[in-house]
């Protein structure tokens, strides 16, 4: 939770003060929306901080990420993780919303895969916490699946002709992940050292690690 | 709906933001819209397609236009207004003209919230009698109808023929859930696309685009 989260509210949390001037559309219809659900008793005021702070704080790529490493570094884990992505990953605890059902998808030599919501904004929370504004973006959304290499390459990554790309578009209750290669050279990292190599974006599948 | 939302595959959108894009949140009332949408889900109540069908109901030029957060809290008070919670005055104001029956709406607590969101929803549902209707390997094509409600079949892959890749079990239907008939459980397949069959000609390569569908969207090819 940043500083400023509580400054617009009174401390009995009534609606119908004034409001910043300067602070416009959205950002006052949130306002309102949130006042006035105080004032009708339907949210608690501390629950709206517990969610952000369990989501900014506890939930984020940094738990996909020990997942790679330990599927680079336990052979049996990443044969389950493969086959069963939703068991590995809740035995590891990530477990919730966005993430009951999990397909983890390899990323080798001959395939690349990249993983979208063409429809919305799916994404799996519990593994790589809320979706980066260009994952919702309309661009993204409506060229991955028409130009995969074309987008691929506005994020660096060029894909050889003799790899087949995979895009898989999250359009039903699966959500999924890409387990990127491990890069060559870390064959004495430890799991810690090999996770804060693994990026959000590796697991999407718009970066290599 | 065969709305705005569904933009796989169009055209005109440019490049992806992708240095303005890595932020989250952006503003703490992008933190509140999102908090609130969690919050009330319970006691309004509303599921994740209800949520989203709210969105794609939006205006076309509002869908692309508003941030993605204000979308959220739009949709929110849309289903706050179908519950009798509020009025269109009081979203507009923030000021309470009436109050609502608290026993009937409680709110979330912190605990309940949280330990909820670590839960997870049920969607999965054990398989029913009727079976699973396709195979691994079979090719389906989508239906080529759009209902006019929320949907999950993207306007891109109807009509176009793929081959089932994997049986997914049964889960609650996104289109029954968000019309308020569901679960009305049915099985979920994953299938695929050659990027050839989708795209023709333009194609980058022989490529495959996968999407999950629930068995009412296909029939045999």
């Amino acid at each position: 939770m940043t500083e400023q989260g509580h400054d617009h509210r009174d401390a009995d949390g009534h609606a119908g003060h004034s409001h910043d001037p300067l602070e416009m559309g959205a950002a006052l219809r949130v306002r309102a929306l949130e006042e006035l659900m105080i004032a009708k008793g339907l949210v608690d005021p501390e629950a709206l901080d517990s969610v952000v702070e369990y989501y900014e704080r506890e939930v984020g790529p940094r738990n996909g990420a020990a997942v790679v490493a330990r599927a680079w570094t336990d052979p049996a884990f990443k044969v389950w993780l493969l086959e069963d992505g939703t068991e590995a990953i809740h035995s590891m605890g990530f477990t919730g919303y966005q993430g009951e059902h999990m397909h983890v998808v390899e990323n080798t030599d001959l395939v690349h895969n990249v993983i979208v919501c063409t429809l919305c904004s799916c994404y799996p929370w519990p593994v790589l916490g809320l979706p980066p504004a260009w994952y919702k973006s309309a661009a993204y959304r409506s060229r991955v699946v028409r130009e995969p290499r074309a987008v691929l390459a506005e994020f660096g990554l060029e894909i050889p002709v003799s790899t087949e790309v995979r895009v898989w578009d999250s359009t039903a209750e699966i959500r999924y992940m890409v387990l990127p290669q491990r890069p060559a050279g870390t064959e004495n990292m430890s799991s810690r050292e090999l996770a804060d190599l693994v990026t959000r974006n590796g697991m999407i599948g718009t970066a290599r690690v | 709906m065969d709305g705005i939302h569904d933009l796989g595959g169009m055209h005109g959108f440019g490049p992806i933001p992708i240095k303005q894009g890595e932020y989250v949140f952006k503003a703490d009332w992008e933190r509140r819209s999102f908090a609130l949408a969690q919050a009330l889900a319970g006691p309004t109540p509303f599921v994740a397609d209800q949520h989203r069908q709210e969105i794609e109901r939006l205006d076309a030029i509002d869908y692309l236009s508003m941030d993605y957060f204000e979308k959220w809290a739009v949709a929110t008070g849309e289903l706050l207004k179908q519950a009798g919670l509020v009025s269109q005055e009081e979203l507009d104001t923030g000021e309470k003209k009436f109050d609502i029956d608290g026993a009937a709406h409680p709110p979330t607590s912190s605990a309940a919230l949280v330990g909820g969101m670590k839960q997870g929803a049920q969607l999965a549902h054990p398989a029913g009698t009727e079976g699973v209707r396709f195979a691994p390997g079979q090719p389906v094509r989508v239906l080529s109808n759009c209902p006019t409600g929320h949907t999950r079949a993207p306007r891109y892959v109807r009509s176009r023929v793929g081959s089932v890749a994997l049986v997914r079990g049964v889960f609650q239907f996104a289109d029954a859930v968000a019309a308020g008939r569901g679960p009305a459980p049915e099985p979920c397949y994953t299938v695929a696309f050659a990027a050839r069959a989708l795209w023709g000609k333009d194609a980058e390569s022989d490529d495959v685009i996968y999407c999950d569908l629930w068995e009412s969207y296909l029939e045999p090819a």
